[in-house]
């Protein structure tokens, strides 16, 4: 009975998926309710499995499998470490759940702030140490002659990259240059026109920039379209 | 003729006087007209309690009313030893003597109820009363009845009775007067206000006898028995004149402003009455045996009804017409309000179905012929391509690698081609796969996907077994970190269960830089910039290269790491071309028309947008024009 289940579940999932994909495709001819089906059921099945996932690869191996083996086996090597690692945590996710009541929610406010201020703390570091001064100095770097090219051809490129990232990195801090000089009172307020042409050179870097990014996108919408007609395909010539 | 006696001096005044010849009291309104010497006497004491009438009365009552066979004998006895003794001193009958006596009756002092002598017979007293029916003190009601029916023969023959003697029996009594007679203390003991309370003081009987002849004057006609000085709550109390009382009190003339501001009631101004023949006889405390002094019930006070004011408000006709619009307005609020039927088919909904029509149908027919028409990518066209597969090369056998499955299910399309060849490549190698994720659905699509791998490979339709899924790192990018420095303590079990860091090869690894090669997969820039941040610095400082394959749409986000100098990502394959690209460097030609669907789609994409550019370009140029000629 198992292997025939196996054996059917693979053609199962396919015209679960056919079905699925169609439904999902509906939505050219506008909001209907197989689309909605659909998105429902998607959210159903990935909260559900989450949830699965959660208990029992956090849940049940980090937390319950330790004891377990420690009750059955005796040993009581890993005890120390349990204790240091796991109860606190435990302790805190507990602490936590009072969250879910409206009347207890303030209690569960000292665990949120120790997530807040950990996860706050990490993020911050990870992005000084990681993006920040690394890019910083690539971007001082990017003309450095040291690490030119020695050919010709390859020097000019170099050069005409480095400029274009140097000018638009500048330009696009200056576009979202914000202060003015204090000027005199009934002097109208204006920035300096060397910093407007700057500005709007860096508007210019940011439009392109996100036309690269919503080209990525677009790109990665048609090739998932181009893998879903593929699947509706090839599901048609399997079965028929 | 009977003299009047002084109720201030007790000295007695001739009858035709109005005032006490002595003090000058008022006398016609508050004195005490003794109809005989004995008068007095007799008006307190009714006649039928009198031992001198016991054998006429006796006669009388047993014929008359079952009350009298009622009284015990004791009782008897003891109203004849007082009247013998009260006869004693009543032969030389002076004012001041009864005076003196009707003094100390009214003020003797409250003696308490535990020091008198309890009721004997309260228990047939208040058959008694049941049997009368009656709330009224039945000794009151008793004697009232008794002195109705022999008042008249009786009345001149209370003195004779009096001076009767005693017999022997009562002789034996003592012969000492109290100061309050054991009669009156035993008839105030029977009384049913003994019976609900306890014994109230000496003087109380006397007053509660008055309230209650008071009380019933209205129903059984005026007493004449009980004298106006002693119906007075006091003595102390001064009487008013009688030229006061009888003057009468002429109504007062308002002037006429006063009387114009006197309203016009509709009902006649009468004050609250009070109707206390239906109220409570107060059982305890100083007003015992009162009847209606204090109300227990508000409904026993019949109060007159307010007058009525209208409350009409006047407004006017267009007042209303505004509060008629406000009605109509809230009334709306709650009912539905149904939308506006919109048309099936818009012309919105047909230009729609034509560019997917347009977009659909040549991707369609790519697929379906398994087209190979437009040119493949070439590997040199991406950034981080040859350095991918460089580093992928220089991978020793058996080495282990980190792969992180962290790309949404959406997005497979897209990076499965990719993923699928990296995989081959690190299947070929031999590699022991460690698969991590840190979306929920990660660890899903790495099984499906090595399942898939390894059943394809020809001539081994075993999946490939030389893998752990370590599953789901919790904490987001806390969890990156902790992954980093110490995956053993974030990940310490494999979802099978098994603790995999005791055995081969993941018994050689304490963090993440032990590993050969880290792989991360994901359609996020967030997401594999926190890999960046979180686990490169680990890696670089030992040389461990971080390869990303990644969707088209975080390929320029992640570039730049790639791009750095010193380098941040070794190596990177984004998107489909990536993919395709990777697998020509690899020799995997296969793209089943999946490129030239591709291609034709963006191709079609990019054609729509610029017509519909130009032909916005054209309608907002023929408005401009159509406005200018307006």
């Amino acid at each position: 009975m198992l292997e025939l289940i196996n054996q059917l579940a693979d053609p199962i999932g396919a015209i679960i998926g056919f079905v699925l994909t169609i439904m999902v495709l509906s939505y050219i001819i506008g909001d209907n309710i197989l689309f909605r089906l659909a998105i429902s059921i998607f959210i159903g099945v990935a909260s559900g499995y989450a949830a699965v996932l959660v208990f029992y690869n956090v849940l049940w191996h980090q937390v319950l499998v330790p004891v377990i083996q420690m009750a059955t086996t005796g040993s009581m090597d890993n005890l120390l470490t349990y204790v240091i690692r796991v109860v606190p945590a435990v302790l805190l996710g507990l602490w936590m759940m009072t969250k879910v009541s409206p009347r207890l929610a303030r209690g569960g406010t000292p665990v949120l702030a120790f997530l807040a201020g950990v996860g706050a703390a990490t993020v911050i570091a990870g992005a000084v140490r990681g993006t920040i001064f690394p890019q910083v100095g690539a971007s001082v770097n990017l003309l450095d002659t040291q690490s030119a090219p020695p050919e010709l051809s390859n020097l000019v490129g170099w050069f005409i990259n480095g400029l274009v990232v140097l000018v638009g990195t500048v330009t696009t801090l200056i576009y979202f240059q914000f202060g003015i000089k204090r000027q005199e009172e009934g002097v109208p307020v204006q920035r300096a026109v060397v910093l407007d042409y700057l500005s709007t050179a860096g508007q210019g870097f940011i439009v392109v920039t996100l036309g690269v990014l919503f080209a990525g996108v677009y790109i990665a919408a048609l090739s998932s379209l181009v893998d879903r007609v593929r699947f509706l395909w090839d599901t048609v010539i399997r079965f028929f | 003729m009977t003299d009047i006696i002084c109720p201030l001096c007790g000295k007695t005044n001739p009858p035709d006087r109005d005032e006490c010849q002595y003090c000058q009291a008022p006398l016609k309104t508050s004195g005490f007209i003794p109809s005989s010497d004995q008068d007095e006497i007799s008006q307190l004491f009714p006649p039928s309690s009198k031992p001198g009438e016991e054998e006429n009365l006796t006669s009388q009552t047993e014929a008359t009313s079952p009350l009298e066979d009622a009284i015990p004998d004791w009782l008897k006895q003891t109203e004849a030893n007082f009247l013998e003794k009260s006869e004693a001193e009543l032969e030389v009958p002076t004012p001041d003597n009864i005076s003196e006596q009707i003094d100390s009756l009214l003020n003797q002092p409250f003696t308490p109820a535990s020091d008198e002598k309890p009721a004997i017979d309260d228990e047939w007293l208040a058959s008694l009363l049941a049997e009368a029916g009656a709330t009224e003190p039945a000794p009151v009601a008793s004697q009232e009845e008794i002195s109705d029916e022999g008042a008249g023969a009786a009345e001149t023959d209370i003195t004779e009775s009096h001076i009767e003697e005693p017999d022997e029996e009562e002789q034996q009594l003592p012969a000492e007067l109290p100061q309050k007679p054991d009669w009156l203390t035993n008839l105030e003991a029977a009384s049913p206000i003994k019976l609900e309370g306890g014994i109230p003081p000496a003087r109380e009987p006397v007053e509660r006898a008055i309230g209650v002849e008071a009380a019933g004057e209205e129903e059984e006609g005026p007493s004449q028995d009980i004298p106006d000085w002693i119906s007075k709550p006091g003595l102390e109390v001064s009487t008013p004149s009688a030229k006061e009382s009888e003057q009468p009190i002429a109504p007062a003339e308002l002037p006429g402003w006063l009387e114009a501001f006197r309203p016009d009631e509709e009902v006649s101004p009468t004050r609250p009455v009070e109707d206390l023949s239906a109220a409570d006889i107060v059982t305890a405390g100083p007003l015992v045996g009162l009847r209606g002094v204090i109300s227990p019930r508000s409904s026993a006070i019949r109060a007159s009804k307010p007058p009525t004011y209208s409350i009409k408000l006047r407004v006017t006709d267009e007042q209303q017409a505004r509060v008629e619009m406000m009605k109509a307005m809230l009334a709306d609020e709650d009912k539905p309000r149904p939308l506006p039927s919109q048309p099936a088919i818009t012309s919105w909904t047909i230009f729609r179905l034509v560019i997917a029509v347009v977009l659909i149908l040549p991707i369609f027919w790519m697929i379906i012929s398994r087209s190979q028409q437009a040119p493949a990518p070439q590997p040199g066209d991406f950034p981080g391509m040859v350095d991918f597969t460089q580093q992928v090369q220089l991978l020793p056998n058996g080495a282990p690698v980190l792969l992180a499955f962290d790309y949404e299910v959406g997005f497979s399309g897209e990076m499965n081609l990719a993923i699928s060849t990296v995989i081959d490549q690190l299947i070929s190698k031999s590699a022991y796969l460690t698969l991590v994720s840190t979306t929920p659905s990660g660890p899903a699509l790495a099984e499906s996907l090595l399942k898939n791998i390894g059943s394809s490979e020809e001539g081994n339709p075993a999946p490939y077994s030389y893998y752990t899924d370590l599953g789901y790192i919790p904490g987001g990018t806390m969890g990156l970190l902790g992954l980093a420095t110490s995956p053993r303590s974030v990940l310490p079990y494999s979802l099978d269960g098994n603790n995999v860091w005791t055995f081969a090869p993941l018994n050689t690894i304490s963090s993440i830089k032990d590993f050969s090669a880290v792989f991360v997969m994901t359609n996020d820039p967030d997401t594999a910039r926190a890999w960046i941040e979180q686990t490169g610095p680990s890696l670089q400082a030992e040389g461990t290269p971080l390869l990303i394959v990644s969707s088209a749409q975080a390929e320029p986000l992640i570039r730049p790491y790639y791009e750095a100098t010193p380098k941040q990502v070794q190596g990177l394959v984004a998107g489909l071309a990536g993919g395709l690209a990777y697998g020509r460097t690899v020799g995997s030609t296969q793209q089943n028309g999946v490129w030239d669907a591709l291609s034709i789609g963006v191709t079609i994409s990019v054609l729509i947008i610029l017509i519909g550019s130009i032909a916005s370009v054209i309608l907002i140029m023929l408005a401009s024009e159509k406005k200018k000629g307006s």
